[in-house]
């Protein structure tokens, strides 16, 4: 059997490939690379990478993080393993359905890479504090989750000290969907960050009610009915668990027999289980690209052994292999590393109901349960339940009574680390 | 629960991918036999995105014992603990862990020998994948692959360092289900009867309230734009006034301003005015020679496209064949149901018409799957591998055309052509003046090298042989889409070289 410890790991011609790589600088090298040992021991023993995420991408990441060199390895990731992500995650076996993902990768590519590594947090991005990120010399995300996204950007953000050089972690950041995906490299407060470019996410298929509850025409109207209308009806306070097979059956059932009731067709027990989860397909050959692109960036940084992406990559594959590459710009009204306010201008009509869903839904916001205060008062406050009391009579009223022209008004949320200021003018 | 839902369940590990390609796709995927040609970090890596989501079998073809550098960067095998062993035996064992309905084949005979004693047995697989093979060994592989098209497609694989490219050798490829982003039209402006007869039955002034704001668009606009002729000279909206005129006429029809089934007929009304024609991709097809020389024993996309050609000249709207597929409508259930079953049976009527011209029988779901991707379908020629780099002419205008791209390409062709002048077994240590010297002899007199090719070839000569992780997972996964678009025929794999820069992170074609 292979042996763990690093004095045996590094056998001879281990780093053959590698090597050629960092012996020797190429025509687009910067000069400041320490071609040879300098960089092999800088890579090797001192760099520290987080990976957040052991899923699609995780588990390639992992893998090409291991085989490149980078020996002292981190992993996050909340989820166990569900027997449908065995067709892509490929360091997870049937045997372990149910484990933690972060646990069981970390030690496939321990036992399969020597001298490797790996740290596993069973857990959440939002347990660990800035002294935990301020750790790593570089980030990586395969995430699914827009918000766990934009937590770690706002908090890699948030961790720069302009006088402490350390403090800028480098966040790489890659997303697949079906054929398609992206990669793009981020400079907290230097490059643009994912906040900027939140507008270029593709806004979620949302099914109006009253064609749901009235007017069902498509399958997909008749499974939204179940889940979102029958479910609390019949179950109360019972929360729907999506991972569960009996609750996605008995949604299957209802959805099934509303579309019998309208002659609807195409209800089917992976269908109901892609709408209800918002499942978006994903396969292991496009997740292989995306997740490579994120490690050779990430290899490329941590080695200075040639340019880097600037700053962003994208990938259709549906009709023969088309790609983009560009510079994604810094938004200067970017609530979190751009430091301007936003400007808004609003009917003197609109109250402040109104406002929260215009947060809510515009696409460069996209805040979830926002809270409103100005500098002088607080407008509304989701939270606690004595303060939301307190302000639920601002809601119907207009904004412009509360918030004078030009005037300023800071949204927070829960969920993101961050605060957004708005600068409130009034159309006439 | 059902045995249905049981199936369901059961299925669900692959209902995701399927998805994407659908059953058909995933039994072709199932049917397929892979040869991987050298089992090196590459290889493995496509192979990896190939037995994940469900090839039938593959077989990796290699002589060679595991070595040191090989345990160093491949993943499919295990660090030191492999080294001396076979190499394909190895890489087969690991790969095989990943999918147990996969079957793996360790195939230890060099490509030599097969080219010598064996010929046939390529003739088994579906496809052959070969990485950075010996130039002289390529080039007899690709003749042979060539030579027949009774031959699997090839794809060849090169990568030095940050720098890649491949291409799939085919003689033709078809595609059907091509997944568009576009739908068929709806033919508004060209209205079937039973469609053109209920928009105009329908009595919108006495119409109760709740249905008036649940008529869907078609209807709406199929009946403006009638009554709009008769007034025109039978002609639709053309100058940009008479569309905004007949945009008005559309909301002019509201009962209550907030009837979302107008304001979507407004925002379609574009339909009304845009002629349903056959694209000219699709036209010219039409006369492709093998359509025009037609017999029974040609394929049946063929026998599909003269049939198509023969609806399309023959049958008044000298349009493609009406499918029923509808988009999502602001409508009432009913109305919607009853706007299905009138596309339905004409779109069922025009197939019956359209299997009329068929001279030989072709499968039902076969005919159903054309007739829904009529306005897509894809017809690929492909060439010969190493046909570019034996046409100067064609090198120096593809120079014109995508200088990067012919930069990165020339770059390795040079490595390829100085790897091929030394000893087999020699360390491959090129000069760039040597690289750019063997670039520089593909190209006519006179024409210079493009302006990025030093950054290219700095990059072979710095890394000539270093099969990277990073590039060779980066490989892994666009060689292994290609190649399931082959295999399912369904999307547009590429028609040529694909080339990659995994430093300034881009992808071309050439």
């Amino acid at each position: 059997m292979s042996s763990h410890s690093p004095e045996t790991a590094d056998w001879p011609g281990r780093y053959y490939h590698i090597d050629q790589v960092l012996n020797t600088p190429g025509p687009r090298t910067d000069e400041g690379f320490l071609a040879g040992d300098g960089v092999k021991n800088f890579l090797r023993e001192q760099a520290k990478i987080l990976v957040i995420g052991a899923g699609g991408l995780g588990c390639e990441i992992l893998a090409n993080l291991a085989l490149t060199g980078f020996k002292d390895i981190h992993v996050i990731d909340m989820d166990t393993i569900d027997i449908s992500n065995l067709n892509r995650q490929f360091l997870f076996r049937p045997k372990d359905v149910g484990k933690s993902k972060a646990i069981v990768a970390s030690e496939f590519i321990m036992q399969r890479v020597p001298g490797v590594k790996v740290t596993p947090y069973f857990g959440k991005i939002q347990d660990k504090d800035d002294d935990y990120y301020m750790q790593f010399n570089l980030v990586i995300c395969g995430l699914d989750s827009v918000e766990a996204r934009r937590w770690i950007n706002a908090t890699l953000v948030n961790l720069v000290d302009p006088e402490n050089p350390e403090s800028l972690k480098p966040m790489i950041d890659g997303g697949t969907e079906g054929f398609k995906g992206q990669a793009r490299v981020i400079l907290p407060t230097i490059t643009s960050c994912y906040e900027c470019s939140l507008d270029m996410l593709n806004k979620p298929t949302a099914f109006p009610i009253c064609t749901i509850a009235n007017t069902p025409r498509l399958p997909e109207h008749c499974i939204e009915w179940a889940s979102v209308l029958e479910w609390p009806r019949v179950h109360g306070d019972k929360k729907l668990d999506t991972d569960d097979p009996d609750h996605i059956g008995w949604l299957y059932r209802v959805a099934a027999a509303r579309a019998a009731e309208f002659k609807i067709e195409g209800v089917t027990w992976s269908l109901t289980q892609g709408v209800v989860k918002n499942i978006i397909p994903a396969i292991a050959s496009t997740n292989a690209i995306i997740a490579a692109a994120c490690c050779n960036e990430a290899f490329k940084i941590a080695t200075s052994s040639a340019a880097y992406l600037n700053n962003y990559f994208m990938l259709i594959g549906t009709d023969g292999v088309y790609s983009y590459t560009f510079e994604h710009e810094k938004r200067d009204d970017c609530p979190v590393c751009g430091g301007q306010a936003l400007e808004m201008t609003l009917s003197p009509d609109m109250s402040v109901e109104e406002l929260i869903e215009m947060l809510t839904e515009k696409q460069d916001i996209q805040i979830k349960k926002p809270s409103l205060s100005t500098p002088t008062q607080q407008i509304y406050f989701q939270a606690p339940p004595q303060l939301e009391q307190a302000t639920r009579p601002n809601l119907e009223k207009k904004v412009s009574e509360l918030v004078p022209p030009n005037g300023e008004v800071t949204v927070t949320a829960s969920t993101l680390p961050f605060s957004l200021s708005l600068r409130i003018s009034y159309s006439t | 629960m059902s045995s249905q839902e049981a199936l369901d369940i059961e299925t669900s590990t692959t209902a995701l991918t399927t998805e994407l390609w659908a059953a058909s796709g995933q039994n072709a995927l199932e049917s397929s036999r892979i040869l991987v040609i050298s089992g090196t970090a590459t290889s493995t890596s496509i192979l990896k995105n190939l037995v994940l989501p469900g090839i039938g079998s593959f077989t990796i073809l290699d002589p060679t014992k595991v070595t040191p550098e090989d345990a160093g960067n491949n993943f499919f095998l295990e660090g030191p603990s492999s080294i001396g062993k076979s190499r394909a035996e190895e890489a087969v064992r690991l790969l095989c862990e990943l999918n147990d309905s996969v079957e793996g084949k360790a195939d230890q005979r060099s490509l030599e020998e097969v080219l010598e004693k064996d010929k046939d047995w390529l003739l088994e697989f579906t496809i052959v994948i070969a990485h950075n093979l010996e130039p002289g060994s390529l080039d007899k592989l690709s003749s042979l692959l060539w030579q027949d098209p009774a031959y699997p497609p090839l794809v060849v694989v090169r990568s030095a360092g940050f720098v890649a490219e491949f291409y799939i050798q085919y003689h033709e490829h078809t595609v059907i289900e091509s997944h568009p982003e576009t739908a068929q039209s709806l033919r508004i402006d060209k209205p079937f009867p039973a469609l053109l007869e209920y928009s105009m039955s329908l009595d919108f002034e006495n119409m109760d309230v709740t249905d008036h704001a649940h008529v869907p668009y078609i209807f709406i606009l199929v009946r403006l734009l009638e009554e709009w002729k008769k007034t025109h000279n039978g002609n639709p909206p053309t100058t940009y006034a008479e569309k905004q005129k007949f945009k008005k006429s559309i909301l002019a029809m509201r009962k209550k301003s907030d009837e979302e089934n107008f304001e979507e007929a407004e925002a379609q009304a574009y339909r009304a005015w845009t002629p349903t024609t056959v694209p000219s991709e699709i036209k010219a097809l039409f006369s492709d020679p093998k359509v025009l020389s037609l017999t029974t024993s040609s394929p049946p996309f063929y026998h599909l496209l003269y049939a198509l050609s023969k609806f399309v000249e023959e049958q008044p709207y000298h349009a493609l064949p009406l499918t029923s597929t509808l988009p999502d409508i602001k409508a009432s259930t009913e109305a919607y149901i009853h706007l299905q079953k009138l596309y339905k049976k004409r779109s069922e009527e025009e197939k019956e018409i359209f299997k009329g011209y068929l001279k030989v029988e072709v499968p039902e779901d076969m005919i159903d799957a054309f007739l829904k991707n009529s306005h897509a379908l894809k017809l690929l020629r492909g060439k010969r591998w190493g046909a570019l780099d034996a046409d100067p002419q064609a090198l120096a205008s593809a120079i014109e055309s995508g200088p990067k791209q012919v930069a990165t390409h020339l770059a390795l062709t040079a490595l390829a052509t100085v790897a091929a002048k030394q000893q087999p077994n020699a360390p491959l240590t090129p000069s760039v003046e040597d690289l750019t010297a063997a670039a520089q002899a593909l190209l006519p007199p006179g024409t210079e090298l493009p302006e990025e090719f030093p950054a290219a070839v700095g990059e072979v000569a710095r890394s000539p042989t270093a099969d990277l992780p990073n590039t060779a997972a980066f490989l892994g996964g666009l060689v292994a889409q290609e190649v399931i678009k082959m295999i399912t025929k369904q999307y547009i794999p590429i028609n040529g070289s694909c080339v990659v820069d995994l430093i300034d992170t881009w992808t071309g074609v050439l």
